[in-house]
C-alpha cells in the first residue's frame, strides 16, 4: 500500500511539481494539498543523556529538595515562580513567557516505568515506546504515522517525516519512510544547480533500478526528497528580523525545521536531539554548565516559536529525556542517574499555564529506590495524547502497546 | 560511430550471457594462470575461491588495495590472516614514513601540553603560575595565544555589560552566563568561532600596535619567499597581531606556498603559532585515518579502530582529552588490540583519558580521609563556590559493566554499580591538566570490605580493583557480549547464535586471547556463507577508507576526509555517549546519510577535495598521442575500439575491476553507461566525429578523457555495491 501510494504521487503530483514549465506558485498549491488538512505539525526533541529535571522545574517548597542537593540547588529567590509550588531554573526565563501566554504546560514526574538506569537502554525504550521490551523494532512516531493512515485516507508527502541529522533516530524507524537531513543548503546530489546534475540522473536511474531493497528505498526517499526541496527552496525562508536562534547544532536545527515547515513540504512530525545533559561532575546550579546548556535549550525553542509567527498555532512541540537524575547531588557536584523527569509541551491548542501530573514528593521515604524522583505520570500518556490530538493516531493500542492509554484518562494538556 | 556500437552490442551480450560481475569473469580468466595456494574443500552456500577472499579483504581490512587480490591469492588466505593477526611481522616502513609528518603524535602527553598548550596550560601562564618558555617559537606560541585569549575575554567582557544593559530594560529574568575556557561537554559549535582579531592593547608583546595596518602583497610576497629556516623564524618573532593580519593577508596559493620546503616539524611550528590545540586535534585525527588507509597491518588498525570505539572517549570531554587520546590510542588501544581482553580492559582502566572521560577521577570514598577533609572544609565555606568532591561518582562504575565488559543483561543491579564504585575510589589522575599519569590515591579509597555481584573484596586498596577487572574480564557473560560485538562487526547485523557460543568458549578457554577468538570466527562456517556476502553496510569511516584504499589516492591533506567524515555523523572521536558508534545498517542508511555518499564520492573522484588527489585514467592512456604509430600507445583494452580514444564501456570495466571488489550489477552498469552516453553526445556536439579523433588536439583528447573517468569512478564510488561490504 505504502508503495503504490508512494508511487502514485511522485508519479501524480509531484511529477507536476518537478516540471520547470510550471510556475512556482502552483507547485507550491500542489504541495500545499498534500499536506493534512488540519495542518497539524508535531515537533519531537530528545534530550539526550537525561536532563536534570529537577532543577529545570525546581520544587522550591521541598525542604528536602535544598537538604539533598546543598551545592546546585537553585535558590527559591532565584527561580522564576510558576504557580507557588514549582519554579523555572533562571536559564529557562524565555519559557515564562510561553507559559504565562497559556502556550506551555509542563509535566513533572513524568517517565518511564522502567527501572533501567541505561542510557543506551533508557533512550531505546522511549524512543521505541514499549519500556521493558528489546525487540520492539520501529519507533512510536512512525507506529502513530502509521495509526494516522487507518483514518485520514490522504495523500503524504516525502517529507511526511522528518529527522534533523544524518541518521534516522530510533523514533521515527519503521515502515513509513522518514527523511534524515542534515542541512537544507546541501541536501542535494552533485551540485545546486536549478536542474539536477547528469551524476544525479545517473546515481538515480542507479538506486531506482537496484535490487538491493535497502539502497533501493533509500534510494527512491532520497531523489524525491532532493527534487522536492529544490522546488520549495527553503532557504528563502530567514528568520524574522529580531529573531535570533543561538549559533550551535541545536539552535541550527530548530531554525531549519521553521524553514522546512514555512516550505510547505508536507512535514507532520519532525525530530531533532540535544546533547549535554550527562552531568556526572560539576553541573553547576544558578549558573555553570548546566545552566549554559538551559539557556541555549531555551532561547532556540523560543526563537523557533516567534519564528513560525501565525503558523505555530498549528504547531505542537514535545520535550523528552530517557530519565532524570539523582535527587541527590552526588559527590562530585553533579548528578547521577535517576529516575523521573520532566517534560514541555508546547504549542498553539496546548492548554498552558499549568504544571500537570501527580506530585510523588522529595521526602527520603518519598524517593524512588531511596534516590530518584518517582514516575506518576508514564511518558506515554503524554505522547500518546500529542499523537491523538495533533497527527490524528487514533489506534492508541498500536502506537503504545500494552501502555493501555485511554482517552478518558489524559491529563487534557490538548 | 560503428566500432562503438559493436563494442556496446558485444558488451551487452556478455552482460546477458554472464549476469555475474566483472570481477568474477576476471579472475576467473586468470585462475588457469594461477592456482590458488590453499583450495577450499567445497561446502555447500560457502564462499569459495577469489570471492572468499575478496569477502575477507573487505571484513579484515578498511577495503581491498588494486593487487590485494593478487597478493592473498599468492599468499593462500589462512596464511595472510595468520599474519594479519601478528602485526610485528608485517612490513610498514611506507606507513612509517607517512606517520613522520606527524612528529607530535610521539611525544608524552606532558609534553604535548607543554609544547602545544591547552588553554588551563595558557591560563596558568598568563596568570604567572606556569612557566612561559623563554625564547624561540615556543614562546611566540605562548606569547600569541595568551595575546588572543586576553582579546576574547575583553570582547565577551564588552558583550556582557551590552546584554545586562539591554537586560535592564526588560522584565525578563536573566543570569549573567559564566565565562571559562573550558565548558564540558558542550554541544558542538556549528561553526568554529573566528578567534582572531586585530585588535589587543594588553598583549603581553611590548612591540603589540592597537591597530596594525594590514600586510601589504610586497611583504607577504617576500615572507613566503624566505628560506624554510628564516622563514619560520621571522613568523615567530612577529607580534600575535601581525602575525594574524598576515595570515588573513594570504591569498589561495600563498597558503601552500607558506608551506612547501618545510620539514614536518617546521609546518607544526607554524600551525602551532596559529592556534596550538588545533595541532593536537588535527593531526590525531590525521594520524588515525592515515593508519587506516595506510597500513599494511590492516586487522591491527580494524582492531584498533573496533577497541577505541568499543572503550569510546569523547575528543571534547574537556580541554586536555585530546592531549590524552594520543596516549591512549598509541600507548593503551593499539599494542593491545589483538592481545588479551583483560590486559586491554586493565590498561584502559589506568588510562587517564578514560579516567577524566567517566569521571571516575573525581570520584571519592564517602567514609575516606579525603571526604573527610573535604566535608570539614565545605562547613568552615559554606558559601564557596566550588567545593572539593566529597562522595562517589558512578558513571565509570556503570558503564566499566554495562558496556566495557559484562553488558547490559549481564546479570548486575543497581547495589552492584554503587558497589563497584566504591571498589575503584581512588583511581585517578595525577594533576590532569599537565598531563599527568594515573595515580591511585589511598585518601580518597572507601575503607572497608565491599561485595560486587555476590562476591566479596576484601579491603585491599588499589588491588581490589585489579581483582574486580579480572572477575569482570574472566565472566562467561563478557565472553558473550564481546563476542558478539565482534561478530556484529565482522560477520552480520544480527550474527547466528552457534557462532556467538563458538567464540565465547574460545574466549573462556585461552584467557580472553582476541586473536583466538578472531581465529575461532575467521575458522567458523558462518563466517562464509553466501548469506554474509557484501551483508554489511559499511560505515561512514569504512566507506571513506575503502574508496581511498580503492583508487590508490595521494593524500596530502587529511582534513577534507575528517570532515566528511563529521558530515556523514561519525566524526573522529567525536562519539558523545559512552556507547560509542553502532556497527548495523540502521544507523548508516538514510537520506541524508546517501546524499552525503554520493556528494564524496563525486567530490573525490573529480579531485575536488584540496589535497587529496587521485588518477583514474591509466598513465599509458593519458600521455596517448596521435595515431600515427610514432607515440606510444595504450595496451589496455581500452583501446579496443577506436585504436585510441578508449570508450566509456571501456573504461568502466577497467575501473569496475579496479575500485569495486567483486564488481557491480548489470542494472547499475548500465545505468552508469546510459547516462554516460547521453553525456558524451552533448561532448561531441564540441568535438568532431569519433573517427576523426586522431586529429584532435592531444592534451583535449586527454583531458576529456580524465574527465570521462572521473565521472566513472564517481558512479562507481557511490553505488550501492560499493556501500556494502
Amino acid at each position: 500500500m505504502q508503495t503504490n501510494r508512494r508511487f502514485f504521487l511522485r508519479n501524480g503530483a509531484l511529477a507536476v511539481a518537478g516540471t520547470t514549465a510550471i510556475p512556482s506558485f502552483l507547485i507550491r498549491s500542489v504541495l500545499a494539498e498534500a499536506s493534512p488538512a488540519p495542518g497539524q505539525r508535531l515537533v519531537i526533541i530528545f534530550q539526550r543523556g537525561a536532563a536534570d529535571g529537577l532543577n529545570l522545574v525546581v520544587p522550591y517548597r521541598e525542604k528536602n529538595y535544598y537538604a539533598m542537593r546543598p551545592g546546585i540547588a537553585i535558590p527559591e529567590n532565584k527561580v522564576i515562580d510558576l504557580d507557588g509550588s514549582f519554579g523555572l531554573h533562571p536559564s529557562l526565563s524565555p519559557f515564562k513567557l510561553l507559559f504565562d501566554q497559556l502556550h506551555l504546560a509542563i509535566i513533572h514526574a513524568a517517565g518511564s516505568p522502567d527501572m533501567s538506569r541505561s542510557h543506551f537502554d533508557a533512550q531505546d525504550f522511549m524512543e521505541s515506546g514499549t519500556p521493558g521490551l528489546k525487540s520492539t523494532e520501529d519507533g512510536w512516531l512512525n507506529r502513530a504515522l502509521q495509526s494516522e493512515d487507518l483514518h485520514h485516507r490522504q495523500e503524504h508527502t516525502t517529507f511526511r517525516a522528518l529527522a534533523m541529522g544524518s541518521q534516522v533516530p530510533r523514533t521515527l524507524a519503521g515502515k513509513i519512510p522518514a527523511i534524515a537531513l542534515s542541512s537544507v543548503n546541501s541536501f542535494a546530489v552533485g551540485g545546486r544547480g536549478p536542474a539536477p546534475s547528469p551524476a544525479a540522473n545517473a546515481f538515480q536511474a542507479m538506486y531506482g533500478e537496484s535490487g538491493d531493497h535497502l539502497f533501493h528505498a533509500t534510494g527512491e526517499e532520497t531523489f524525491e526528497a532532493v527534487k522536492m526541496l529544490r522546488d520549495a527552496n527553503p532557504a528563502q525562508y530567514k528568520p524574522a528580523p529580531g529573531i535570533e536562534y543561538p549559533n550551535n547544532e541545536f539552535g541550527n536545527n530548530m531554525k531549519q525545521i521553521a524553514q522546512l515547515l514555512k516550505s510547505n513540504l508536507g512535514v507532520e512530525a519532525a525530530f531533532t536531539d540535544v546533547g549535554g545533559w550527562d552531568t556526572h561532575q560539576n553541573q553547576g546550579g544558578v549558573d555553570g554548565q548546566l545552566s549554559d546548556r538551559l539557556r541555549e535549550f531555551s532561547s532556540a525553542i523560543f526563537a523557533f516559536w516567534q519564528d513560525m509567527g501565525d503558523s505555530s498555532e498549528n504547531i505542537t512541540l514535545v520535550t523528552m529525556s530517557e530519565f532524570g537524575r539523582t535527587a541527590r547531588q552526588n559527590g562530585t557536584g553533579g548528578t547521577d542517574h535517576g529516575h523521573a523527569n520532566v517534560m514541555f509541551v508546547l504549542g498553539g491548542h496546548v492548554n498552558g499555564g499549568k504544571v500537570y501530573g501527580r506530585w510523588p514528593g522529595l521526602a527520603n521515604e518519598q524517593l524512588n529506590e531511596g534516590r530518584d524522583l518517582a514516575v506518576t505520570t508514564d511518558f506515554r500518556q503524554v505522547l500518546g495524547e500529542a499523537v491523538s490530538k495533533t497527527i490524528g493516531a487514533r489506534n492508541l493500542d498500536a502506537v503504545f502497546p500494552n501502555a493501555q492509554l485511554r482517552p478518558d484518562r489524559f491529563l487534557r494538556i490538548l | 560511430m560503428e566500432p562503438f556500437r559493436a563494442t556496446l552490442s558485444l558488451l551487452l551480450c556478455y552482460s546477458l550471457l554472464s549476469p555475474s560481475s566483472v570481477a568474477e569473469a576476471q579472475t576467473a580468466a586468470r585462475a588457469s594462470s594461477a592456482q590458488p595456494s590453499v583450495r577450499q574443500p567445497y561446502q555447500p552456500g560457502q564462499l569459495r575461491g577469489d570471492e572468499r577472499i575478496l569477502h575477507a579483504l573487505n571484513r579484515f581490512t578498511f577495503g581491498p588495495r588494486p593487487g590485494d587480490l593478487d597478493t592473498v591469492r599468492a599468499m593462500g588466505i589462512d596464511k595472510w590472516f595468520a599474519r594479519q593477526l601478528h602485526p610485528e611481522t608485517i612490513d610498514n616502513t611506507g606507513l612509517e614514513a607517512r606517520l613522520a609528518q606527524f612528529p607530535a603524535m610521539q611525544w608524552s602527553t606532558r609534553d604535548l601540553l607543554y609544547r602545544l598548550p591547552s588553554n588551563a596550560v595558557l591560563r596558568q601562564a598568563a596568570q604567572g603560575k606556569a612557566p612561559i618558555p623563554e625564547a624561540g617559537a615556543l614562546h611566540a606560541i605562548y606569547v600569541n595565544e595568551i595575546a588572543r585569549y586576553e582579546d576574547r575575554q575583553k570582547q565577551k567582557e564588552q558583550k556582557k555589560q551590552q546584554e545586562s544593559k539591554l537586560a535592564s530594560g526588560q522584565t525578563m529574568a536573566s543570569s549573567d552566563r559564566e565565562d571559562g575556557l573550558n565548558s564540558q561537554s558542550a554541544p558542538r559549535p556549528v561553526r568554529n568561532a573566528q578567534t582572531d582579531s586585530n585588535e589587543s592593547n594588553i598583549a603581553p608583546s611590548p612591540s603589540t600596535t592597537p591597530d596594525p595596518q594590514p600586510f601589504n602583497e610586497a611583504d607577504t610576497a617576500r615572507i613566503v619567499a624566505l628560506a624554510p629556516p628564516q622563514r619560520v623564524a621571522t613568523l615567530a618573532t612577529m607580534p600575535q597581531a601581525d602575525f594574524d593580519s598576515f595570515q588573513k593577508s594570504l591569498k589561495g596559493p600563498q597558503r601552500a606556498a607558506l608551506l612547501v620546503g618545510l620539514n614536518p616539524a617546521q609546518k607544526e611550528v607554524v600551525a602551532a603559532l596559529k592556534g596550538p590545540q588545533r595541532v593536537v586535534s588535527e593531526e590525531l585525527a590525521a594520524e588515525r585515518l592515515t593508519r587506516d588507509i595506510d597500513s599494511n597491518a590492516q586487522l591491527q588498525e580494524v582492531m584498533t579502530d573496533f577497541w577505541l570505539n568499543h572503550f569510546n572517549v569523547y575528543l571534547h570531554k574537556n580541554d586536555e582529552t585530546p592531549y590524552y587520546l594520543v596516549s591512549y590510542e598509541r600507548d593503551v588501544i593499539r599494542p593491545r588490540a589483538l592481545g588479551k581482553f583483560e590486559d586491554l580492559l586493565e590498561a584502559t582502566a589506568h588510562s587517564p583519558a578514560m579516567m577524566l572521560y567517566l569521571d571516575n577521577s573525581s570520584s571519592i570514598g564517602p567514609d575516606s580521609p579525603a571526604a573527610e577533609k573535604a566535608k570539614i572544609a565545605a562547613a568552615r565555606r559554606p558559601d564557596a563556590k566550588k567545593t572539593a568532591p566529597q562522595g562517589l561518582n558512578e558513571n565509570y562504575a556503570r558503564e566499566l559493566m554495562e558496556l566495557h565488559t559484562l553488558g547490559v543483561n549481564g546479570g548486575y543491579t543497581q547495589a552492584d554499580v554503587t558497589q563497584v564504585a566504591r571498589v575503584l575510589t581512588g583511581w585517578t589522575v595525577d594533576q590532569p591538566q599537565r598531563g599527568g599519569d594515573f595515580k591511585f590515591d589511598e585518601s580518597r579509597h572507601e575503607p572497608g570490605a565491599k561485595k560486587v555481584l555476590g562476591k566479596k573484596i576484601k579491603e585491599h586498596g588499589e588491588q581490589e580493583g585489579r581483582e574486580l577487572l579480572h572477575m569482570l574480564a574472566t565472566r562467561p557473560a563478557t565472553a558473550r557480549f564481546i563476542s558478539k560485538k565482534l561478530a556484529i562487526r565482522f560477520v552480520a547485523d544480527d550474527p547466528p547464535q552457534a557462532l556467538i557460543d563458538r567464540m565465547a568458549k574460545s574466549y573462556l578457554a585461552h584467557d580472553g586471547d582476541i586473536a583466538e577468538v578472531l581465529q575461532t570466527l575467521f575458522h567458523s562456517p558462518e563466517s562464509w556463507s553466501h548469506d554474509t556476502y557484501r551483508a554489511k553496510v559499511k560505515t561512514p569511516i569504512e566507506f571513506i577508507a575503502s574508496a581511498i584504499r580503492a583508487s590508490g589516492a595521494n593524500i596530502d591533506n587529511m582534513q577534507p576526509l575528517v570532515n566528511a567524515l563529521r558530515d556523514m555523523g561519525m566524526p573522529v572521536y567525536g562519539a558523545v555517549p559512552p556507547t560509542g558508534y553502532k556497527w548495523d545498517a540502521s544507523n548508516w542508511v538514510s537520506t541524508g546519510a546517501l546524499v552525503n555518499r554520493m556528494n564524496f564520492a563525486l567530490n573525490f573522484a573529480a579531485n575536488r577535495l584540496p589535497g587529496v588527489s587521485s588518477a583514474f585514467t591509466a598513465p599509458s592512456q593519458s600521455t596517448f598521442t596521435v595515431e600515427d604509430g610514432s607515440g606510444p600507445r595504450s595496451a589496455a583494452p581500452a583501446t579496443a575500439t577506436t585504436g585510441n580514444l578508449p570508450t566509456p564501456e571501456a573504461e568502466e570495466l577497467r575501473l569496475e575491476s579496479e575500485l569495486v571488489a567483486g564488481g557491480i550489477s548489470v542494472p547499475t552498469r548500465s545505468a552508469v553507461l546510459d547516462q554516460f552516453h547521453q553525456q558524451s553526445l552533448t561532448v561531441q556536439i564540441q568535438l568532431p566525429p569519433r573517427t576523426m579523433q586522431a586529429s584532435v588536439n592531444p592534451v583535449q583528447a586527454a583531458k576529456n578523457l580524465e574527465k570521462q573517468d572521473q565521472l566513472l569512478a564517481g558512479l562507481l564510488l557511490g553505488s550501492p555495491e560499493f556501500q556494502r561490504r
